[in-house]
């Protein structure tokens, strides 16, 4: 029973070293596939050990996603590939945690934290959106402005900002983050004139 | 965002990559930082006057040689560092130049007269010695860590420690040339002390510098 867990987790293994080593030369097809593959995985392993909402544990998973991406040039093609993609997703989430405890001001009872305030989970409902964006960059703003607003797609919103669809839906999810973290840090926004009509 | 549309949109970014490109990086910032201090060590410091003196006496050589090892010994160890889940021999190996210094302080000790002992360790050159190792690494300890941001070190002050060690291992090397302190008890105490100060130094750094 062991060695069949073990030879199921070498085979795996063995696909996605194949499959990343192909994604580094450039197989677009490849890694897709590889982090199609990956995610379920990842996804498992961060709600296990983070334990919070299943939105929190989604951001965690695109963050390591992305991380995983960004940092693809330090694994080596001798190296084995599952640990090096636990140890990403560990990272990011003890990091996340971190700066969840950071944005954290005032504790009332400590139950707070279990009730998921629904109105704050997506800024986007947030009444004073326009307020929550002056914290973004223009090009920022302008994406989620054109993206969850106007109803552009990431192509679209790109187009105008001579940006690739992808570049935008990267920027997009750093954004809407961005402002999870204020909305539920319920930093009061100033007024500034930054503020659009 | 929908996670699928994030991985096809990650997908739609892929560029190749060449294999070993971290490594690259990395041994390109200790370079350029190794040229620095070559060069300010030239500038302001100088080989001492009698500097084939050196291959006469071993605890001479060991003066030199040590640092050197310490610092090409936590160069893989620095890189493993940088890579998630990376692992190297370096890391135990490192522990070899302690063990090296250890005995060779032990046999000073048995070979000096015992009155000797604190004369020799004071020597005459505590703040030079403490001020110019620390100064000379800093070039070498600015390169790594330039580089080392585009690694992914799971503990990042744990790596900017490691870069402190090969930026103080090497600049100690190089400070050893200039430095006429010949007792093992001298280099034995405050170069390491120099060393640590650097390590720290690293690892301060590394902490907020080396996040991703």
């Amino acid at each position: 029973m062991d060695d069949e867990l073990e030879n199921m987790g070498s085979a795996k293994e063995a696909r996605w070293a194949v499959l990343l080593r192909q994604s580094l030369s450039g197989d677009r097809v490849a890694y897709v596939q590889f982090l199609t593959d990956i995610a379920p995985v990842l996804r498992g392993i961060i709600r296990a050990r983070c334990g919070g909402t299943s939105d929190e544990s989604e951001d965690l998973l695109q963050d390591t996603l992305i991380a995983i991406h960004q940092k693809r040039h330090t694994w080596r093609q001798t190296d084995a590939v599952g640990p090096w993609i636990y140890a990403i997703a560990r990272y990011k989430v003890v990091d996340g945690q971190r700066k969840r405890r950071r944005n954290r001001i005032v504790a009332f009872d400590g139950t707070e934290d279990r009730v998921p305030d629904e109105t704050l989970a997506d800024p986007s409902l947030r009444g004073d959106l326009n307020t929550l964006l002056a914290h973004l960059d223009d090009t920022a703003a302008t994406i989620v402005r054109d993206v969850k607003l106007n109803g552009l797609t990431a192509e679209e919103a790109g187009a105008k900002l001579n940006m690739t669809g992808g570049a935008v839906r990267v920027a997009l999810h750093r954004a809407m983050a961005k402002l999870s973290a204020i909305a539920q840090h319920d930093v009061r926004p100033k007024m500034s004139n930054k503020e659009r009509k | 965002m929908n996670t699928d549309d994030l991985i096809a949109s990650i997908g739609a970014e892929l560029k190749p990559s060449r294999a070993g490109l971290l490594t690259a990086w990395v041994v390109r910032g200790v370079i350029v930082g190794l040229v620095v201090t070559a060069v300010s060590f030239a500038a302001f410091w100088g080989m001492r006057p009698d500097v084939s003196v050196i291959w006469s006496d071993p605890a001479l050589i060991a003066k030199s040689a040590l640092p050197l090892l310490l610092g090409a010994l936590a160069l893989p160890w620095m890189l493993a560092e940088a890579r998630p889940a990376g692992k190297s021999w370096s890391a135990a190996a490192s522990t070899v130049v302690l063990i090296l210094l250890g005995l060779i302080i032990l046999a000073t000790l048995y070979l000096t007269p015992s009155q000797q002992w604190w004369v020799q360790m004071m020597g005459h050159s505590i703040s030079i010695c403490l001020k110019s190792i620390p100064v000379l690494s800093a070039p070498i300890l600015a390169g790594s860590l330039i580089a080392l941001r585009r690694g992914a070190p799971e503990h990042p002050a744990r790596c900017g420690a490691v870069a402190g060690l090969v930026a103080a291992g090497f600049g100690a090397a190089i400070y050893s040339l200039f430095c006429i302190e010949d007792s093992p008890l001298f280099y034995g105490v405050w170069y390491t002390l120099s060393i640590l100060f650097v390590t720290s130094i690293g690892a301060i750094a590394g902490r907020s510098l080396l996040r991703w």
